[in-house]
């Protein structure tokens, strides 16, 4: 058996992760050089530590986060696409919503969360009212401008063998819609979890985002940038993971 | 001409069922009808307080975006012009995005001041949209420009100034545009870690005193902010595609 690689990987590894190493080698230095009290700024050292020492106390509050992530990520997609269907079958209705649409989604949502927080409740339906909402106006976007480019031709030929509406959306414009939808996704997929977190601390019910509102009260501040750290591993890996559906979409569909 | 008439009774039933819903407060107190919010934002005793909260707001958003506008495109460019550090870039920013905003809070409150922490968490967000629509744009300059340069005997940096920069004019645009309501966000979130004044303190303190006609002020005015210069900047899109596109 030949013996691996090493040095290869190694310069794979430096080349891939050179920023992020940069990051947290920069600042484990940062802490060391000002000697911070561990409740100001802990070293990543140390919060790794508290991550892996205590991961039970991560554990549940990751759990919920994710669910409302996951579950209104799926929720604001379909609420999203069956608009932009509605949409796409009135041009009425179409003109009603397309400037409303485009309003909304230049609104700062964090705002809206304390106003949805009165409507809704400080628990955990507010969590999840967010999270459809910000990811209901990426995939309304791009899945109405989606339905209406199929290859050019291609709904007159639909049109000449005499398909119906209904068959027209669903051999045509939805499968033409596919690969916006995933770039919707991967746009929202990241943004899902961070906002789930963001209401959490605002509202303090459950979760990672209270986790670190919690622990940041108590001056724990190792385990509040752990929960940080907890997010934004799942965050990026969402991210990721939805670049590679996007790849698979793009292939498929186009 | 149809549409735009379309569109304006589309916003124009969104405004009436506010005011009905607020009339007969069919969802509860907590969603006044909008005639009452915008007689708070007329009223003078009142005005004082909306322009010292907005103003610092709109300084902080400001003062991110430039710099977090300024790294993405510093940052995009060295790792076109250096393919060697292209994926490790790629990496730091979808990972510096990925970092909950509540997170670069307190961290940046270490590393600045209070008065700081909001412009540094806005200009983070700023950062990875720029840094993205860059990327891709200065690929998009097409292989028979490239071989026209090459054949031409134009050297690195010739292409990079003639060819590719102002190819990637357009999305640097479209970045700009949808950068400009992630910077408010980011300002907004950054106040909450002990910022003196701004919209993001009266939107915290008016939830906690259920001030509620004070905090749907607080909500309209973030959002007008971000409409306004959001629709500036779409014109900026517009023009630059017309040219450069």
């Amino acid at each position: 058996m030949r013996p691996l690689p090493l040095r290869p990987l190694l310069v794979r590894l430096v080349e891939d992760y050179w920023g992020i190493l940069l990051l947290l080698v920069a600042w484990e230095a940062w802490v060391m050089a000002n000697s911070f009290n561990p409740i100001v700024m802990p070293t990543p050292t140390a919060v790794l530590g508290d991550l892996v020492s205590n991961p039970g106390i991560y554990f549940d509050n990751v759990g919920i986060t994710l669910m409302i992530a996951a579950f209104g990520l799926v929720a604001g997609m379909l609420v999203g696409t069956g608009l932009a269907v509605v949409a796409w079958f009135s041009p009425i209705a179409s003109g009603l919503l397309n400037p409303l649409t485009v309003l909304f989604s230049s609104v700062p949502v964090v705002a809206l969360i304390p106003v949805i927080a009165r409507l809704l409740g400080y628990d955990t339906s507010t969590v999840l009212a967010i999270v459809v909402i910000i990811t209901f106006f990426p995939s309304f976007v791009f899945a109405s401008s989606g339905l209406r480019q199929p290859p050019p031709g291609s709904e007159d030929l639909f049109r000449v063998l005499g398909a119906s509406r209904l068959a027209l959306l669903r051999r045509l414009a939805l499968p033409a819609a596919m690969p916006n939808l995933a770039i919707a996704l991967k746009l929202a997929s990241a943004h899902a979890i961070l906002a789930a977190m963001v209401a959490e601390f605002l509202m303090g019910t459950t979760g990672l985002g209270y986790l670190f509102a919690k622990t940041k009260a108590d001056f724990q501040t190792e385990r509040a940038f752990g929960a940080s750290l907890v997010a934004t591993v799942i965050s990026a890996s969402a991210f990721l993971a939805a670049g590679w559906v996007e790849k698979k979409v793009r292939e498929r569909y186009s | 001409m149809k549409q735009t008439l379309l569109g304006a009774l589309g916003i124009a039933i969104f405004l009436a069922l506010w005011e009905v819903v607020g009339r007969t407060q069919l969802l509860g107190i907590s969603w006044p009808p909008l005639s009452d919010v915008l007689e708070m934002l007329a009223d003078p005793g009142k005005y004082a307080l909306f322009r010292r909260a907005l103003s610092a707001t709109l300084e902080s958003t400001a003062l991110g975006y430039a710099w977090g506008a300024g790294a993405g495109l510093i940052l995009a460019t060295v790792a076109h012009l250096l393919p060697i550090l292209r994926r490790g870039s790629d990496r730091l920013a979808a990972v510096l995005n990925s970092v909950p905003s509540i997170a670069l809070g307190p961290i940046f409150l270490v590393l600045l001041t209070r008065e700081s922490t909001p412009a540094a968490v806005s200009s983070i967000h700023v950062f990875f949209i720029v840094f993205v629509s860059v990327g891709s744009g200065l690929q998009r300059a097409t292989p028979a420009h490239r071989d026209l340069f090459a054949v031409l005997g134009a050297d690195r940096v010739k292409r990079f100034a003639r060819l590719e920069l102002p190819a990637a004019l357009p999305s640097l645009v479209s970045g700009l545009r949808l950068a400009w309501p992630a910077a408010l966000i980011g300002a907004i979130i950054g106040e909450w870690f002990g910022a003196p004044r701004g919209i993001g303190i009266l939107i915290i303190n008016a939830m906690q005193n259920f001030q509620i006609v004070l905090l749907w002020c607080a909500v309209l005015l973030a959002v007008a902010a971000s409409l306004f210069f959001y629709g500036l900047l779409t014109l900026l899109e517009r023009a630059a595609y017309a040219r450069f596109g």
